[in-house]
């Protein structure tokens, strides 16, 4: 079990990781999500004892990282934001000297690098330079390192950046296996790839926690209410009146136009969402209204997650949520959060 | 240790890199025996190797930072740091590891040098104290040298200004004591005690005539420790003070 007492980390003046604590359980997943720039490595390098913390506590199986960092840091894999790969070494010899790094006995030396590798998949590029491939590869064995003498514990930051859609689940994939026998914190700014992937997740954002709960758990916190979208054509004054007007409809939240006199309305609803999307479509239809798409959805938790991201903030409600996901001017106060939304609509 | 050491001597001897320097040494170290065979009937005193050492130091300055200036600044350009970092060793292991591959290297180097005495002794006449002191002197002031190049290389995440710095504080040891002697030092007794104290070419004079003093010795290891500890304090810092 890895616990986070109070961490807090200040670079000069400036507070990057406030007073957080939080608990790692064995066989577990753990997401660590925020928007850039929220003190994701910065935690993470101070879990791995890379960064001292200006205070606080991190304890490693029963070892505080400071204390006995010798001790502790055996018990852990560590694959920073960059892969810490040497150029000029190759893929073979640089796994050992990274199991020497890990004094890994000789006499199991080859057979644990031969076993990352082939987890990896990187068996076939085993003697070529580092530095002669991808970023990809060059992050698969970063990787592999992490992973070189079964570390109880695996730190990983942001391991899919970078690398090919196929890739990418692959990566997930590796990670889903590994929690068999490791426990896993896995950065990220990707929320389809937490919720894929993680048991539990931790949100932080300006270096404050704003959530350690699960997936589920996260996804009551909307309070259960659908999404419905209807596209129409006709008069937009019309139909937006009659959604206004329906029993159970709680705002609308969003009006595109998709070319001539067609209208995509995201609705917020409160209620059953199959009556209330019947009485829309039939009131629709009768005031003459096309429609040519109409579903309800679950809010997914990149709502909540802005949500909670932009939870200091004084104005409430959805309708600041898209705000700040369309805010078009530049006097957005968060604007990590927007680049972030942005690179969300981007994976979509 | 080991894997550092080993490591490092890896990307000295897997690359040209041990070999490019270690040719350059040596050309540079039979440009100056050639030289002082040529000027033999002009020479004032006569001619011996520790003489060739003496010429030989002059291009350590540049030497010396090439072999060093990768050490540290590499790591934090590649950011490899982390890994030497979050890896089970401690820091002072990580210093050693790297200093002992460099003098390594060195060693590799001096080992070249070696084929001049051998051929003229079987050709000639060689003072045999005189040349071991000599080398002894030599290969302690380049391990005080690497040492500061080592330290310096922790200073800064580009190698190139690495080397520049290395060279500027091994040019300043080398000609403290000419700077001691001036006459305006010689107004001030007492900086000129104190700045002839830091000079290493009078300690090497003396093992050049054959003389192995343990106040010479004492000089050059605790520069070596000096560094490499200072080495660890910067390195230390540097992570505290990171941001």
């Amino acid at each position: 079990m890895i616990t986070i007492e109070n961490l807090t980390k200040y670079y000069g003046n400036n507070r990057a990781v406030n007073n957080i604590s939080f608990t790692i359980n064995d066989n577990e997943i753990l997401g660590f999500l925020g928007p850039n720039g929220a003190g994701k490595s910065t935690t993470m390098n101070m879990i791995a004892g890379f960064l001292p913390m200006t205070a606080g506590k991190v304890t490693i199986c029963g070892n505080d990282i400071t204390k006995e960092p010798v001790k502790a840091k055996k018990n852990l894999g560590y694959l920073p934001e960059i892969p810490p790969v040497y150029p000029d070494m190759r893929v073979r010899e640089y796994l050992s000297f990274c199991a020497g790094l890990k004094r890994i006995p000789m006499t199991k030396k080859s057979e644990e690098i031969k076993r990352v590798m082939n987890l990896l998949k990187i068996t076939d590029v085993k003697d070529k330079l580092i530095k002669n491939l991808s970023k990809g590869y060059k992050q698969r064995v970063g990787f592999a390192q992490a992973l070189l003498g079964n570390p109880k514990f695996l730190i990983l930051d942001e391991p899919t950046v970078g690398l090919d859609p196929k890739q990418v689940t692959e990566v997930r994939s590796i990670i889903k296996d590994l929690k068999k026998e490791h426990s896993v914190i896995f950065s990220s700014h990707i929320l389809s790839e937490v919720s894929a992937v993680c048991d539990r997740v931790v949100i932080i954002n300006k270096g404050d926690i704003k959530a350690i709960d699960t997936i589920e758990n996260l996804e009551k916190q909307t309070g259960g209410s659908l999404i419905l979208h209807i596209r129409v054509k006709g008069s937009r004054t019309v139909a937006s009146n009659i959604i206004e007007m329906t029993d159970g409809v709680k705002e609308i939240t969003k009006i595109n136009v998709e070319g001539d006199d067609v209208y995509e309305f995201t609705v917020q609803l409160d209620g059953d969402g199959e009556a209330i999307k019947n009485k829309i479509m039939l009131e629709l239809m009768n005031n003459g209204i096309q429609i040519s798409e109409i579903f309800t959805e679950k809010p997914d938790l990149e709502s909540v997650f802005v949500k909670l991201i932009n939870s200091k903030s004084s104005k409430s409600g959805i309708e600041e949520l898209f705000d700040e996901i369309k805010a078009e001017n530049p006097e957005t106060p968060d604007d990590e959060a927007d680049s972030d939304n942005a690179e969300k609509e981007d994976n979509e | 240790m080991f894997s550092i050491y080993k490591k490092e001597l890896q990307s000295f001897f897997f690359t040209p890199f041990a070999y490019v320097v270690s040719a350059l040494f040596l050309f540079m170290f039979t440009f100056v025996f050639n030289g002082g065979l040529g000027n033999l009937d002009q020479a004032t005193y006569f001619f011996s190797f520790p003489n060739v050492f003496y010429n030989v130091i002059i291009m350590f300055i540049f030497l010396i930072p090439i072999l060093t200036m990768r050490t540290f600044a590499d790591e934090r350009k590649f950011g490899t740091e982390v890994l030497l970092m979050t890896s089970p060793i401690n820091v002072v292991q990580i210093i050693i590891g790297k200093y002992l591959a460099n003098i390594t290297v060195f060693i590799f180097m001096l080992a070249g040098s070696l084929f001049f005495p051998i051929y003229a002794s079987i050709k000639g006449d060689v003072v045999e104290s005189q040349l071991i002191c000599a080398y002894l002197g030599f290969f302690l002031w380049g391990a005080m040298y690497i040492a500061i190049g080592q330290l310096v290389s922790s200073f800064t995440e580009n190698s190139i200004i690495a080397a520049i710095l290395g060279e500027i504080v091994m040019f300043v040891f080398l000609f403290v004591d000419d700077f001691a002697m001036t006459e305006f030092i010689a107004q001030y007794p007492g900086l000129q005690a104190a700045l002839y104290a830091f000079a290493a070419q009078p300690r090497f004079a003396y093992f050049s005539q054959g003389f192995i003093r343990l106040s010479d010795i004492v000089f050059f290891v605790s520069a070596i420790i000096v560094c490499l500890v200072w080495n660890y304090i910067s390195i230390e810092q540097r992570r505290w003070k990171r941001g």
